[in-house]
C-alpha cells in the first residue's frame, strides 16, 4: 500500500451562482491516519470531503487516491475508485425501506453481478459477509429489520457496516456523530475507530467536539471560508487553537462531561 | 448541489432585464384590450341594434362587429400612459405582477387605488359580458322545470329491462380502466425519471430527454381522451379497445407527471450513498431512489384507476368501448327509464371506487 492515502493539490470549488467553497487547497493524508477536518459549517468541509471520492466535481486541482487520480477518472474507472472510499453520512442516509441487511449489502454495489443486483439477489458469500459487518458494529440480530425501525445511533452503525462491506481502503465521514444524542457519540466513534486501528483503514472524519478531537484524532486541519488554515497534532490543540480556527466568541464544547 | 444564494450572486443580463419589462406592459396592454372590447360589446349589445334581418343582433354577431384593430391600439397607449405616469396613478397591474408592489402602495387598501378600481371594473365588465355571451336564462331555468320532469321521473323509475346488458358493459368499463391503468405503468415509470430535473441535470443528453418528455407530456395530456378516442376509433375501430389506447394515452401523461413530482422530492441523502459505493447510474436509480418513490406511485396509480373508470363510463359516448355506448342512443331516443338505470349502475361504481382507492392510498402512504 503506498504511503500516500490522499494527496490534494491546489483545490478550488467555485459552485454556480459563485460561491467559493474551497480556495486552492492543498493536504496529503498519510496510510493509516485518522485526520480531523475542522472549520465551522460553510468553511467547506462537506465540499472537500465530497471532492475525494467525486459526488462533487472539482472546479480546479487535482486528487489522488493511493497514487491514482481521481480527478480525471470517468466511468468504470471512477466507480472502481469509489467502491474502495467509503462514506459515513451525518444524516446516515439508509435507504429506510429497505432492511439493515439490504443496505449493509448496498455496500458491495461496486462489485456486485449487474443483472442480480438489480433484483437484490446477491452472492451468498456477500450475504455472508454482510451478516458478519453487522456483527462488527453490534447489530448481529437486526439484519431483518426495517432500516427506520432502527434509533439514530444504530442507523449509523449500519451506515458504518455498510462501509465496511465495501472493504475499503479509506473512509470519509462527514460530521458522523452531529445528529447523534451526545451520549451515543463515543459509541459510534468507536466504531470508526476501529476500522483505523485494527483493519488500517485511512479516515477522513469531520468533527466539532474538542474531547472527540483529542480523542480519536491522530491528526487535524481546519478550513476557514474554503482555505487551509491549521495544520497539527492533537496534542498541539487546545482552547487557544480553537479559538482561532472558530473565532474569538467560539466555546468549545464536549460530548459528555465525565 | 443547489445553491440558494444563486440569484444574489449572478448579475441579472441586459436581455433579460428587457425582456421582464415586455411582459408588464404586455400584460397590462392585453388587461386594456379586454377593458376595452368588453366595454364595446356592453355598448353595442344594449344600444337596440338591429341585424340584416331586422331582429336584435346576437352576442355572436355582436363578436364580429367589435373593433379589435382600433382597440389593439388604443390599449397599447393606454398601457404605455399608466407606465409613463406611475408615478401619478400608481404600479399598473401587470407592473405589479412582475416586479411586485413598489413599497410605498404596500398597505393601501384596494379602493384607493386606480389598478385596484381598474381590475374591479375589469371583473364587472367579464361577468356581464359572459352573461350575454353564454346567453344565461335565469327566468327560463326556474319556470320551465317541467319540461325535464319526465327525465327526472324516468331517472327516478330504472327500468329492469336494460340491467343485465348494463351490468355486463359495466364489467367491461372496469376492465377497461383496468387495462388501460396497468399499459399505463411501465411507460410512466420509465419516462418519469426522464422528466425530474434532479435526475437529469447533470448531462446534455439527459436535460435534452428532460425537456422532450415534459414536452411531449404536456401536448399528451393536453388533448381530452374523448379526442384520443376518436383518434384511436379510427385506428383499431369502435370498441373497448379503443378506449383502452385512449385511457392509456392520457394515464401515461398524467402519472408521468404526477411520478416525477414524487421523484424530484426525493430525499438526496441515500442517492449520494449509493453513488458514494461506487454503483453505476441504473443501480442508483435501483437503490437510491425507486425505494424511495414506491409508495406514492401506487399511491397516484390506484388513484388513476379511480379517474380511468370514471372516464370510461363516458369514452363510450364516441364508440371507445364501455357502459357509455349503449347510453349515448337511450339518451338520444328519450328513453328515460333505461337511462336512469345506467346512471344508477354507473354512479354506483364510481362511489365504489373512490371509496376503496381513498381507502387503500390512506393505508399506503
Amino acid at each position: 500500500m503506498p504511503d500516500e492515502a490522499v494527496r490534494i493539490e491546489s483545490l478550488t470549488k467555485v459552485y454556480p451562482g459563485g460561491i467559493r467553497a474551497l480556495e486552492d487547497v492543498s493536504l496529503t493524508v498519510r496510510t493509516g491516519e485518522f485526520l480531523v477536518v475542522l472549520g465551522l459549517s460553510g468553511s467547506g468541509k462537506s465540499t472537500l470531503l465530497r471532492c475525494v471520492n467525486r459526488l462533487i466535481d472539482p472546479t480546479a486541482g487535482r486528487i489522488w487516491i493511493f497514487g491514482h487520480e481521481i480527478t480525471a477518472a470517468e466511468g468504470s474507472q471512477l466507480r472502481t475508485s469509489r467502491a474502495q472510499i467509503g462514506m459515513i453520512f451525518q444524516q446516515f442516509n439508509l435507504v429506510r425501506r429497505h432492511s439493515v441487511l439490504l443496505n449493509v449489502l448496498s455496500g458491495s454495489l461496486g462489485r456486485a453481478p449487474f443483472f442480480r443486483s438489480l433484483v437484490t439477489r446477491f452472492p451468498e458469500e456477500e450475504a455472508e459477509r454482510a451478516r458478519a459487518c453487522l456483527e462488527r458494529v453490534d447489530l448481529g440480530g437486526r439484519g431483518a429489520s426495517r432500516a427506520d425501525a432502527l434509533s439514530g445511533g444504530q442507523q449509523q452503525r449500519v451506515a458504518i457496516a455498510r462501509a465496511l462491506m465495501q472493504q475499503p481502503s479509506l473512509i470519509l465521514a462527514d460530521e458522523p456523530v452531529a445528529s447523534l444524542d451526545p451520549a451515543l457519540r463515543h459509541s459510534v466513534m468507536r466504531h470508526i475507530e476501529a476500522l483505523n486501528r485494527d483493519e488500517g483503514m485511512t479516515v477522513i472524519c469531520t468533527l466539532h467536539d474538542i474531547d472527540l478531537i483529542q480523542r480519536y484524532a491522530t491528526r487535524m486541519v481546519a478550513l476557514r471560508d474554503g482555505m487551509l488554515v491549521y495544520e497539527g497534532g492533537p496534542d498541539e490543540f487546545d482552547g487557544e487553537t480553537f479559538k482561532e480556527i472558530y473565532g474569538q466568541d467560539a466555546v468549545p464544547t464536549s460530548t459528555l462531561t465525565t | 448541489m443547489t445553491d440558494p444564494t444563486q440569484n444574489a450572486a449572478t448579475p441579472v443580463p441586459g436581455w433579460r432585464r428587457n425582456l421582464t419589462r415586455l411582459q408588464a406592459i404586455g400584460i397590462d396592454i392585453v388587461l386594456w384590450v379586454l377593458a376595452l372590447l368588453m366595454t364595446e360589446f356592453l355598448v353595442i349589445a344594449f344600444s337596440g341594434r338591429r341585424g340584416p334581418t331586422g331582429l336584435l343582433v346576437t352576442p355572436e354577431e355582436v363578436l364580429l362587429l367589435l373593433h379589435y384593430g382600433v382597440m389593439a391600439v388604443a390599449a397599447v397607449m393606454l398601457a404605455m400612459a399608466w407606465h409613463l405616469a406611475r408615478g401619478i396613478l400608481g404600479a399598473p397591474p401587470g407592473g405589479a405582477l412582475v416586479y411586485g408592489l413598489p413599497e410605498e402602495e404596500q398597505d393601501v387598501p384596494w379602493s384607493q387605488t386606480f389598478r385596484g378600481w381598474f381590475v374591479a371594473l375589469l371583473i364587472q365588465l367579464t361577468l356581464f359580458t359572459g352573461w350575454l355571451i353564454t346567453e344565461v336564462q335565469l327566468v327560463t331555468f326556474l319556470t320551465k322545470f317541467s319540461k325535464a320532469s319526465d327525465i327526472i321521473r324516468g331517472l327516478l323509475h330504472p327500468s329492469g329491462e336494460i340491467l343485465q346488458q348494463g351490468l355486463v358493459l359495466l364489467v367491461q368499463t372496469i376492465f377497461l380502466a383496468f387495462m388501460a391503468t396497468a399499459f399505463a405503468i411501465p411507460f410512466a415509470f420509465v419516462l418519469s425519471f426522464l422528466a425530474a430535473r434532479n435526475l437529469t441535470r447533470r448531462n446534455r443528453l439527459t436535460r435534452l430527454a428532460y425537456t422532450l418528455v415534459r414536452a411531449g407530456m404536456n401536448f399528451t395530456r393536453a388533448v381530452e381522451p374523448l379526442v384520443w378516442a376518436l383518434i384511436f376509433i379510427s385506428w383499431v375501430g369502435i370498441g373497448p379497445f379503443a378506449g383502452v389506447l385512449a385511457l392509456w394515452v392520457h394515464s401515461v401523461a398524467a402519472l408521468v407527471k404526477l411520478y416525477s413530482e414524487q421523484v424530484e422530492n426525493i430525499d438526496p441523502g441515500p442517492v449520494e450513498a449509493i453513488t458514494a459505493t461506487g454503483a453505476s447510474a441504473i443501480q442508483v436509480l435501483r437503490y437510491g431512489v425507486v425505494p424511495q418513490v414506491i409508495p406514492p406511485f401506487l399511491s397516484f396509480t390506484i388513484y388513476r384507476w379511480d379517474i380511468n373508470v370514471r372516464m370510461s363510463t363516458i369514452i363510450g359516448f364516441v364508440g371507445g368501448g364501455g357502459i357509455g355506448y349503449i347510453l349515448k342512443p337511450r339518451v338520444d331516443l328519450g328513453q328515460w327509464g333505461e337511462v336512469g338505470t345506467l346512471v344508477l349502475l354507473i354512479a354506483i361504481t364510481v362511489w365504489v371506487m373512490d371509496i376503496l382507492s381513498a381507502k387503500i392510498r390512506e393505508r399506503i402512504v
